[in-house]
């Protein structure tokens, strides 16, 4: 391996000294590193069929895909003889590079990384293998159960069948600043102009106050109350959250017309716009990385994102190699962790692990995506620092190895499991991309200075045009389904 | 009196040539014209890349197409794009082409140098733009702040009054030198006689260019204008790196709205119908400028 680069290498001997570490903890767990444990099973049955052959997997593009890359490709590739191939796809092309693979019937993919709210298309399209038979046959839906609820209820089945495992538990919490919040100072002024006490906002008319009262108090030294990130994809993700949380529906039940476009949603929209006054100038275009450079860097004191921020906000080996991208942490053990305004997160994106139907080797993927999403490998591929994959199983919220590995990490955890107990999933309808399109468009145009009321009457009437298309009696027997889910409306 | 009998020659002696340039034209024809009926045949179907049917619609895609108001704008964009980068590219292209057209020293590098921007591949000049116009980093915000005397956060690529000023700078930008180049060749080979004897004659800067550079340099002043007016029809890359269409559709070209269509929503038909709409009309306007400027015959 002389020819793999020092980043790698470093890497290499992370996943060396991570795995037996995770061995020693996974026999620590009852019933884990038993001989009849998913990853076990898969081991085994993978040398019979698979050695010397190779599967080929398409994984998000970028930090993501060092996983199957550094960690668990070779690793499989040690256990049982059979190479994997890692096709890197930005996440925005994934839906279209999976479909057109189908389409053309080659078989190029074996295996399949998919956002869950892609499911129903690629489902209707019969670009997904349906997996109970091999579950079965592999005794592992033991281990399935032990996936957190929302994302087992939610994320693994189309017509109650199972085309994916959930493989990443991706849930908005924010992040806040404890050592600001805690100012005598701040509580003080705050207590006295608002009338109850400065803490992690409940509510988003709690959110406007405190971040509006800490822009003005703390501007001056560079730091705004809060900053997001606002680039439409993520925005959407955001709307669609709070839209909920302020207790909008998406559609008339009865009728499939889309209501976005109701007082609710107007509000919403409306104080989103306004809230980027108390944020730093050019928030408009903040995209993952900004908004986590302005957080990290000490320039906001609070935020929203997905769980791989507290990890990067807390300095989790932050000397690896594949993290030199990320800003370093200079609020480290100054971070806490809190549901956001309204108390249901979006559970935004995610990933369920699939086998491609095209694939001329579905059991051996099979296999393969079986061990990744096991109890004993996941535990420690959610512990890897620089994949973005998060913690997705009831055992990995209570890791004792991932509960010590920053000081506040068991505070971390416990809002990651706070957060997947009350968690919203993503819409999910047939062609759901066209109706987030029609609202990703809108929110470039909210940016823009339009009037929120003239931009979502426009986006309900895409959205109708959608439905219509679709046909009204179809996609109303797939909202029905959605909507009655755990996480399709706060309960 | 005897004649000789000629032997009348066969079909395909009479026919040789013919057999000779006719594989390679049926070949040209199959890659020509294949692709074309192919996309006229699903054109009429209903193929979506998310459904398995691929049934004859007859003309509902078309139906549609017309009906389509984002289509329509798409192509008002396009044209606008076009209308105002087209002659800004020729103008100064056509100027900084008489400004090189002497002897100076350096002329060699300071040209070589103005056609960096041509080989940059667009959409890496449309990233280099997106952050040229970056309201924290970016060089533009900063002068234009520094003039202001204070500090400005101009969001080019979101707001509406600035989106069609940013992308046009940065379209003119990648290819006012392909002008320049193809300008400054023209200008080259005009007749120096002819300029001396206008010269000669008392005639004016203005009544020489009008009368005697002009008409010289026409044909591939023409034959610019044409690249690069399908060019900008074609208007993708650098759009897309700076607004990907936004705010909203206001800056969406006709390619990024078929784009849109064909790839992100899998209306593949649909995208057939609209891809040879565009033919047809670039076809026309074609025609229409060959005809004129008489390239044609």
């Amino acid at each position: 391996m002389d020819q793999l680069p020092a980043g790698a290498c470093r890497l290499r001997r992370f996943a060396a000294w991570i795995a037996p570490l995770a061995a020693v903890s996974a026999l620590a767990l009852p019933g884990i590193a038993s001989a009849q444990s998913g990853a076990k099973t898969a081991v085994e049955a993978a040398k019979k069929i698979c050695a010397g052959k190779t599967i080929t997997i398409v994984w998000e593009a970028g930090l993501q895909s060092l996983d199957p890359l550094n960690f668990s490709g070779p690793m499989w590739e040690k256990e049982t003889g059979c190479k994997i191939k890692v096709v890197e796809v930005p996440t925005a092309e994934m839906f279209t590079k999976i479909m057109q693979e189908y389409r053309s019937g080659t078989g190029a993919y074996d295996a399949l990384n998919v956002i869950p709210a892609w499911m129903p298309d690629l489902v209707q399209a019969g670009a997904l293998e349906q997996l109970d038979t091999l579950v079965d046959k592999y005794g592992y839906r033991g281990e399935l159960q032990k996936i957190a609820p929302i994302f087992r209820d939610n994320w693994m089945k189309v017509n109650n069948k199972i085309y994916g495992f959930p493989d990443d538990g991706d849930v908005f919490i924010m992040y806040y600043r404890k050592d600001v919040f805690a100012r005598a100072d701040l509580k003080k002024d705050f207590q006295a102009k608002y009338g109850y006490e400065l803490a992690a906002p409940k509510t988003w008319k709690q959110f406007e106050e405190i971040g509006s009262f800490l822009t003005e108090k703390l501007k001056r030294d560079g730091m705004y109350g809060a900053s997001f990130f606002r680039e439409p994809p993520y925005t959407l993700f955001m709307f669609e959250e709070r839209f909920r949380n302020e207790g909008g529906r998406f559609f008339d039940a009865a009728t499939m017309k889309a209501t976005i476009n109701n007082p609710t949603g107007v509000r919403v929209f409306t104080e989103m716009r306004d809230e980027n006054k108390f944020m730093p100038p050019g928030v408009e275009k903040f995209g993952f990385v900004e908004n986590l450079a302005t957080f990290v860097k000490g320039e906001s004191a609070m935020t929203i994102s997905w769980p791989p921020y507290g990890r990067f906000a807390a300095g989790y080996l932050a000397n690896e190699k594949a993290l030199d991208w990320v800003p370093k942490s200079t609020i480290a053990d100054k971070v806490g962790y809190a549901l956001p305004p309204g108390g249901h997160p979006e559970l935004a994106a995610g990933f369920s692990l699939s086998v491609a139907s095209t694939s001329k080797q579905k059991e051996a993927a099979y296999l393969f995506i079986q061990w990744l999403n096991s109890e004993e490998i996941s535990a420690l591929r959610v512990r890897l620092p620089y994949t973005l994959r998060d913690p997705f199983r009831d055992s990995h919220y209570t890791d004792p190895v991932y509960l010590k590995l920053w000081p506040d990490a068991k505070d971390y955890l416990a809002a990651l499991k706070a957060a997947s107990l009350s968690g919203l999933l993503d819409l999910s309808l047939i062609q759901t991309d066209k109706y987030e399109e029609a609202m990703r468009q809108g929110i470039s145009r909210l940016w823009a200075g339009e009037d929120p009321k003239s931009i979502l009457d426009d986006v309900a009437k895409q959205w109708d045009e959608v439905t219509a298309k679709v046909g009204v009696e179809k996609q109303k027997a797939v909202y029905t389904e959605w909507a009655a889910k755990s996480g399709g409306y706060p309960k | 009196m005897s004649t000789l009998a000629i032997p009348r020659a066969g079909f395909a002696q009479r026919h040789f040539n013919y057999l000779l340039v006719g594989p390679a034209i049926l070949l040209l024809l199959l890659i020509g014209i294949f692709p074309l009926v192919y996309l006229l045949i699903v054109s009429f179907q209903g193929i979506t890349m998310t459904d398995n049917s691929s049934d004859f619609i007859g003309a509902d895609n078309y139906r549609a197409l017309f009906a389509d108001a984002r289509l329509w704008q798409a192509l008002l964009h396009t044209a606008i794009f076009t209308a105002i980068s087209l002659p800004i590219e020729l103008a100064l292209g056509l100027a900084m082409a008489l400004l090189f057209l002497d002897r100076m020293p350096g002329r060699a590098i300071f040209v070589a140098l103005l056609l960096l921007p041509v080989v940059v591949s667009p959409i890496v000049s449309g990233a280099t733009w997106s952050l040229m116009f970056d309201h924290r980093f970016g060089p533009i915000n900063q002068i234009i702040g520094w003039l202001h005397g204070a500090e400005l956060t101009l969001l080019w690529t979101i707001s509406p009054h600035l989106v069609y000023p940013a992308i046009i700078v940065a379209e003119i930008w990648q290819w006012t030198p392909f002008m320049f180049l193809l300008l400054l060749a023209a200008l080259g080979n005009v007749d120096r006689s002819q300029l001396e004897a206008a010269q000669i004659d008392g005639a004016g800067w203005w009544r020489t260019f009008h009368r005697i550079v002009l008409p010289a340099i026409r044909p591939v002043m023409t034959i610019a204008i044409l690249i690069r007016g399908l060019d900008l029809f074609r208007l993708f890359d650098i759009v897309w790196a700076l607004t990907k269409g936004g705010p909203g559709t206001m800056t969406e070209t006709i390619s990024i709205f078929t784009y849109v269509k064909g790839f992100q929503q899998f209306e593949t038909s649909y995208t057939a119908a609209v891809a040879l709409l565009v033919i047809v009309l670039l076809s026309a306007l074609l025609m229409l400028a060959l005809r004129r400027v008489e390239l044609a015959r």
